[in-house]
């Protein structure tokens, strides 16, 4: 069976500037696949290489078996792309807009009106089909971005970072959807910096970091992968002043990071150092709360990766798997 | 290319179109650079001057057709650059050129519009005649294929700044229309500025709306045609050219 996405050597420099570099990837059928990266790590360049709106330097893209470079209409007629912008036409209703984006993409006469009143009533728009997006909110603009996307029932679907400053509400919708689409057949191709979303949504991710692909596998063979960034997150009752201070000197303790109340220990062998961090708060009189081990989080990957700071990011993204039983005293 | 893919591609520019005319006709920007802009240009150089009725039906005709047309590209595709909806028809699963013949419909038929409403004007209050109902027909059209490419031209170039576009643009359509035939008939010019004003698309555009409206002109009215059909095909090229720059640049 042909690769959804081939990539063969793919670079492309802006003017002097390397953005992407001989990068080599495949995309299963039927695979939910995360692009992942920091700003400026070269995302979104790459896509709009795989969607034929950047012409690369060099190298080969393969969309379903169709060269890109002199074979791109039967791949286009199958793509359905949702770029980071809602790009709707705010002038026009939510039905005209479904409607113009059916006959740019031919989809047959008799069914455009069929497939878009379903699509509206998937995402809640059917109230407000004949009102102009101008006067809808994000959410529901992007909501409406990709059912213009999937009209045409696309087998490959392309998202340019389908969350961002979306509400939970609206977050939870589109991720159910992608894993609807998903399970009836459609390859999906999410470009994004928010890495749990990745983590709920892919099977397999790629994380990309100056333009190269620095690692590529299942999110939890990544955490596998990643023992150094193991961690013990232990919260300690006692004199406030002195709380904790000195834990991240003990035997065994990569680096550390402060997160609320508790301090999180990243360390490669974790049954190790559980017994130093105890034998620490006895000597210092000091009440153990919580004591958890954690394996790492996708988060912690990336930032390995990706050359940042381990816990530099917002904690609130993604919740490692705790393995150990807190409460320990 | 099979006649399927050729009847899809007639219907994607159509809808492409279709849906421009409807998004962008009322655009402040499109009123003022396409609607005002040629009667603004015309009462200018034709109030308290002795021109008759004919004379200045067939020149507001040019002029109307000449800004019209041109006033689309150079303000649609940098505003879809701006705001994204331009990818949405780069990645649809068209040509290049079925884009861009869209692109050249949307001026061309605000410049019949227009024109139409300036030829009814000059029917009824000022009492003109058309000679040749078939060549004025023929010579709007062609007109404004031809100006709505130049526009289109323009509105290629890398930018997603409608500004950056629509200043040289009208800059260079008031250097075409002063050296063109519009003001100073033809036959009144010396060869040195008769000789310049055959490198504008609106000498010859002018000289067809006098076969038209005068019923008489100073070329062959066949070659005011054809040169207006070869100029529209010609300036398709640096569009094309543009996009294809546009695409690895990034822009």
């Amino acid at each position: 069976m042909t690769h959804a996405i081939e990539v063969e050597n793919l670079t492309k420099y802006y003017d002097k500037f390397l953005a992407v570099d001989h990068i080599n990837f495949a995309v299963e059928q039927g695979e939910i696949f995360g692009f992942l990266g920091p700003n400026g790590a070269g995302k979104t360049t790459t896509q709009r290489m795989l969607t034929t709106l950047l012409t690369p330097t060099e190298g080969r893209i393969m969309i379903n078996g169709h060269d890109l470079s002199h074979d791109s209409y039967p791949a286009k007629r199958r793509i359905g792309l949702v770029p980071e912008e809602s790009n709707v036409y705010t002038e026009l209703t939510a039905w005209d807009n479904l409607m113009f984006t059916a006959s740019l993409y031919r989809v047959p006469r008799g069914e455009r009106a069929k497939r878009a009143q379903e699509l509206l009533e998937i995402f809640g728009l059917w109230d407000k089909r004949d009102i102009k997006a101008e006067n809808f909110s994000k959410g529901m603009r992007r909501r409406l971005s990709i059912a213009m996307a999937i009209i045409h029932k696309p087998s490959l679907l392309f998202l340019d970072e389908p969350t961002p400053g979306l509400d939970a509400q609206s977050i939870r919708a589109i991720w159910e959807l992608i894993r609807k689409m998903n399970a009836e057949g459609t390859t999906v191709f999410i470009t994004t910096h928010q890495i749990e979303e990745a983590n709920q949504l892919c099977g397999r991710v790629a994380i990309i970091s100056h333009g190269k692909i620095a690692a590529i596998d299942t999110p939890e063979r990544l955490k596998a992968d990643f023992r150094r960034a193991q961690s013990v997150e232990v919260a300690l009752d006692g004199e406030v002043a002195g709380k904790g201070a000195g834990l991240e000197s003990l035997l065994g303790v990569t680096t550390h990071v402060k997160v609320g109340d508790k301090m999180r220990l990243y360390t490669e062998d974790p049954s190790a150092l559980i017994p130093r961090v105890v034998q620490y708060a006895e000597s210092n009189h000091l009440r153990i709360i919580s004591l958890n081990t954690l394996s790492p989080s996708l988060e912690d990957v990336f930032l390995e990766i990706t050359g940042g700071q381990l816990g530099a990011v917002s904690k609130e993204e993604e919740k490692p798997a705790k393995r150990g039983v807190g409460g320990r005293k | 290319m099979n006649i399927e893919r050729i009847k899809d591609e007639l219907a994607q520019a159509w809808t492409v179109a279709v849906k421009d005319v409807r998004v962008y006709y009322l655009r402040p920007g499109m009123i003022m650079f396409g609607f005002l802009m040629p009667f603004f240009m015309f009462f200018s150089f034709s109030v308290k001057r002795d021109v008759g009725a004919a004379e200045g039906v067939a020149r507001l005709l040019a002029m109307a057709v000449f800004f019209t047309a041109g006033a689309a590209g150079p303000f649609i595709i940098p505003t879809e650059r701006k705001i994204g909806t331009y990818d949405r028809l780069l990645a649809a699963p068209m040509s290049l050129l079925t884009l861009l013949l869209g692109k050249t419909a949307v001026g061309a038929f605000f410049a019949v519009a227009v024109s139409g409403v300036s030829l009814l004007a000059g029917l009824l209050f000022f009492g003109a005649e058309v000679i040749q109902p078939g060549l004025l027909a023929a010579g709007i059209l062609l007109a404004a294929f031809s100006f709505s490419t130049l526009g289109l031209a323009f509105g290629s170039m890398p930018t997603t700044n409608p500004g950056d576009v629509q200043m040289p643009s009208t800059l260079l359509r008031w250097g075409l229309l002063f050296i063109s035939g519009v003001f100073i008939p033809l036959s009144e010019m010396s060869p040195v500025a008769r000789a310049i004003a055959y490198l504008s698309p609106l000498t010859y555009a002018q000289d067809v709306m006098n076969h038209a409206v005068l019923g008489s002109g100073l070329l062959n009215p066949w070659l005011d045609l054809s040169m207006l059909a070869l100029s529209g095909l010609l300036f398709l090229f640096p569009s094309v050219k543009m996009h294809q720059r546009a695409r690895v640049l990034g822009r």
